[in-house]
Parts: structure tokens; C-alpha cells; sequence
């Protein structure tokens, strides 16, 4: 018998109160340990599922289960923090301490953990991401790249086992997505992420899951499905550059 | 370039080292005085208090001047009409200049000589209620990003030819300006919220700051309840 998959989406569907269907029958699972990418046109549905995963939007039961727990049970979604990590696409939203190393902390001093305990844990997550002294800063003084950082580091420090990272490279400069890309490659766990930058798919993922209008339209290696100008223009997607570049070389 | 405003550093000074606790009592302590007293000479007296306080935590004086003029701007129509419509309202008048000035100075002390993380750690060790203090937190955090968005709608206006007049056009442009920021505000709150649930929040305080008392610390507030305590008394008294 196989291991049960990390994520697991069974049939998922979301209306929002205006009657919008957001999600439309999403059915996949990611293994645990596994890097896949959901990409897909604006208003695929990609950031409601992302909230659905991780329990801030309700639903129905049996729809996602994730690390074993399903965010519509009550009881599972108190114990979701701890298994579940999430990214936010603009890092504003998720540093909101007076310093980062407060920030940092807010998750494992939540989960119970004793101050030395979470400064502990904070200093190494700080470390691992690149911020190395970094906790007395305050948050709306750091740039785009170092925003991401802290907010990844904030998450990191949950020592979660599944981790959605909402448009990670948006707003980052060259060096500043270059320098997540290595940090991406090195996250432990599983990683879901979800972005319109398929080049940073290209290094970051081995898996993609295309949406399109609340529904999975393609699953599969991230270098064939880009690859294919008529599914990506059919879905609102463009070849990227690096393999339309070898299309045409 | 960003349009963010920046965060000074608090400066090193004998009041930047002082238990965040200890000060923050004391700074109570003085406003509460300050509060109290009834006569324009002890008002002033309390001014002065505050004045060498913000001098002794090494304030920048610009920002002082600053700080001053800010609070008598707030309190002009005090000091022009109460002299003008009330016998001897001058003095008064002073009164409550002296009072509002001394109340502003002192909370400049509070937040220029220690980070507001300190600060509001220290208020809920002082058993101000943790909702208060993490309302004042995200108040503080959001306000700096609320500015920043401000700047950068102002910018986009201006690109865009927009120079305010006393018109029509400028009032429904301003105010669609500041409606937009408030819808981005709301929308901004509950990404925040969600963002917080989703790290297992569950409305209680927590901070990772820790706080040494020495012998100095009670010192200097037993020296600042002494100033609070004899101006009260000689205001009352004689």
C-alpha cells in the first residue's frame, strides 16, 4: 500500500456569495515531497483554492484533505497551523509585528512554544532565509525581496510539512527571484505554488496543474505542457521564453 | 525609489536604556500630573518636565519643534478664542496650551526613545488588555502602508495632470482617492486576518520581548512620581 498523498483535492467546488463559481470539480494530490505548480489565467481559482486548503474559506467535508486533516472539520482546522504553511501573495499582508523577529515568532509562540523556545526557532528560520540579523528590523522598512523573505521565514518557523506559496516571485527584482528560487529549491516538504511566472515553474517544480476557470485542464511535466503553444494560448498562457527559444533554435 | 516612509532608530541615551516598563509608568504618571494641575505656572512647569525629558533621550530637536508646533496648531482656536470671549482668558488659555504641549512632548519621549514593540510589550506587562495593544500594533503597522499608498496615489494623480483647486473636479477626485483607500483598507483587513488565522492565532498577545529591571530603572520612576507628585501638591497647595 502506498503512502496516503499530502494534498488531496477530491471534487472540490466553491461558489462565493454572488453566485460565482470559483472552483468547478477540482480533483488532484500531490505526494509528500512533491513540488507542483498550479498555474493558470487570472480568476482560475487559483488563490480560492489555496484558501480552501488552508481552511480560511469554509466548505464542504471530504472536498481537501491536507497532511491528513480536512480544513471543513473544526476540530482539524485548529491543528491545520502546525501542518499547513502559507505564503501570501503580498508579503504586506502577513508581516503585521512592530519587528521582524516578532513576526517571525508569531506562528510557534501560537502553537505553544516557550519565548526561547520561538526565538529560537525564529533566529534559525531568519537564518535560513537569508536575514541573519534581521529581527529588530521593522517590517515596512525592508524591501519587496526581504518582505518575502520574513514572510517565508515566518511560515518556515511552523516547520510545516505542506507549504502554498501564493505568487512568490511577484513584486522581486532579478536578484531577488533569483535568490528565491534557490531558497524555494531548498524548502523541506511539499510545495504548492501558485504563479503566472512559468519560468520560475521551469526551476522551482517538477509538476504543474494547469486551471482555467475553476477547473484542472492539464496535469502534467512542466516542460511539455509549456511547450504546447496551442494549450497555452488556449488557456490564456504564453510558452515561456527559455523553451519557445528552443522551439525556434 | 520607494515612496515608503522610513522608521528612525530610537538614538542611545539614559532614557532609550530605561526599563520600557518603568518608563512607561512614569510617563503615565506625568501625564496624569499634568492632567491635574490647574494653574498655568505648574502647567508650564510640566512643559518643562517634558522638554528636558525629550533632550535628555537625545530627540532629534527638529523632531521636538516639530511635535510642538503640530500640538499648537490643535490648540490655536483654544488660545484665540477663549482670550477673546472670556475675562481674563488669557492665562487660562496658556493653561491648557501648556498642558496640551507637555502631554504631547511626553508621548514623543514615549515612542522616540524605544522601539513600540518594547513600548507595547511593555504595556501588557503593565496589564493594559492585549486586544488594546495589538489594535495600537496594527494600527501603527498599517498606518505606515496606509501613508505609503496615499503617496503613491497622490504621485499617480499628479502624473496624470491633477493639480488640487478649489473645484468640483478636486473634491470628487479627492475623495475617490480616499474612498479607494479605505475599500483597499477593508480589503487589506481581512487578507491580514486570514493571514493570522492561517499562523494559529486565536486573539491572544504574545511577544518575544524580555525586560530587566536594575536598581536605576525604579530609580527613575520614583525620581518622575516625585516631579508628578510635588508639582500636583504645590499646584493645590499654594
Amino acid at each position: 500500500m502506498g503512502h496516503a498523498p499530502a494534498i488531496r483535492l477530491a471534487n472540490l467546488t466553491h461558489a462565493y456569495a454572488d453566485g460565482r463559481t470559483a472552483l468547478a470539480g477540482v480533483t488532484f494530490a500531490a505526494a509528500a515531497g512533491e513540488r507542483v505548480a498550479l498555474v493558470g489565467p487570472n480568476g482560475a481559482g487559483k488563490t480560492t483554492l489555496f484558501l480552501r486548503v488552508c481552511g480560511v474559506l469554509a466548505g464542504k467535508r471530504g472536498e481537501v484533505t491536507v497532511a491528513g486533516l480536512d480544513p471543513a472539520d473544526p476540530a482539524h482546522r485548529k491543528r491545520l497551523p502546525e501542518a499547513v504553511g502559507v505564503v501570501f501573495q503580498n508579503p504586506d499582508d502577513q508581516l503585521f509585528s512592530a519587528s521582524v523577529l516578532d513576526d517571525v515568532a508569531f506562528g510557534p509562540l501560537n502553537l505553544g512554544l516557550s519565548r526561547e523556545d520561538a526565538a529560537a526557532r525564529a533566529s534559525e528560520s531568519l537564518a535560513r532565509v537569508g536575514l541573519p540579523g534581521f529581527g529588530d528590523r521593522v517590517p515596512h522598512n525592508l524591501s519587496g525581496g526581504e518582505k518575502r523573505r520574513a514572510a517565508i521565514a515566518g511560515v518556515l518557523a511552523m516547520r510545516p510539512t505542506v507549504l502554498l506559496l501564493d505568487e512568490p516571485s511577484m513584486y522581486l527584482d532579478p536578484r531577488g527571484r533569483r535568490d528565491l528560487i534557490g531558497l524555494v529549491n531548498g524548502l523541506p516538504g511539499t510545495v504548492l505554488v501558485a504563479t503566472h511566472d512559468l519560468e520560475f515553474v521551469l526551476d522551482t517544480c517538477s509538476r504543474a496543474v494547469i486551471l482555467d476557470a475553476g477547473r484542472v485542464v492539464a496535469d502534467g511535466d512542466p516542460r511539455t505542457l509549456f511547450a504546447d503553444a496551442a494549450l497555452m494560448d488556449r488557456h490564456g498562457l504564453e510558452v515561456p521564453p527559455r523553451l519557445a527559444a528552443i522551439r525556434t533554435g | 525609489m520607494s515612496l515608503a516612509p522610513t522608521h528612525p532608530s530610537p538614538p542611545d541615551s539614559p532614557l532609550a536604556r530605561w526599563d520600557s516598563r518603568w518608563k512607561l509608568a512614569a510617563i503615565a504618571f506625568l501625564v496624569a500630573g499634568t492632567a491635574c494641575v490647574r494653574s498655568t505656572p505648574a502647567a508650564a512647569a510640566f512643559f518643562a518636565v517634558a522638554v528636558g525629558l525629550a533632550l535628555l533621550g537625545r530627540i532629534p530637536r527638529r523632531a521636538i519643534l516639530g511635535r510642538v508646533g503640530l500640538v499648537l496648531f490643535a490648540v490655536v482656536p483654544v488660545l484665540v478664542v477663549v482670550p477673546l470671549t472670556v475675562d481674563d482668558g488669557l492665562v487660562p488659555a496658556l493653561g491648557v496650551g501648556f498642558r496640551a504641549l507637555a502631554i504631547g512632548t511626553f508621548a514623543l519621549v514615549l515612542v522616540r526613545t524605544a522601539p513600540l514593540h518594547r513600548t507595547l510589550a511593555a504595556a501588557h506587562r503593565l496589564r493594559v488588555p492585549g486586544v488594546l495593544v495589538q489594535v495600537t500594533q496594527l494600527a501603527h503597522r498599517y498606518t505606515f502602508l496606509l501613508a505609503a499608498e496615499a503617496r503613491r496615489t497622490r504621485t499617480a494623480l499628479r502624473t496624470r495632470g491633477f493639480r488640487p483647486r478649489t473645484d468640483a473636479h478636486t473634491y470628487r477626485t479627492t475623495g475617490q482617492a480616499v474612498g479607494g483607500l479605505l475599500v483597499r483598507g477593508g480589503e487589506r483587513a481581512d487578507r491580514v486576518a486570514a493571514a493570522m488565522r492561517c499562523r494559529g492565532f486565536d486573539g491572544t498577545f504574545h511577544t518575544l520581548t524580555a525586560f530587566r529591571t536594575t536598581a536605576a530603572d525604579g530609580l527613575g520612576f520614583a525620581l518622575a512620581a516625585a516631579v508628578a507628585v510635588g508639582l500636583v501638591a504645590a499646584d493645590r497647595y499654594f
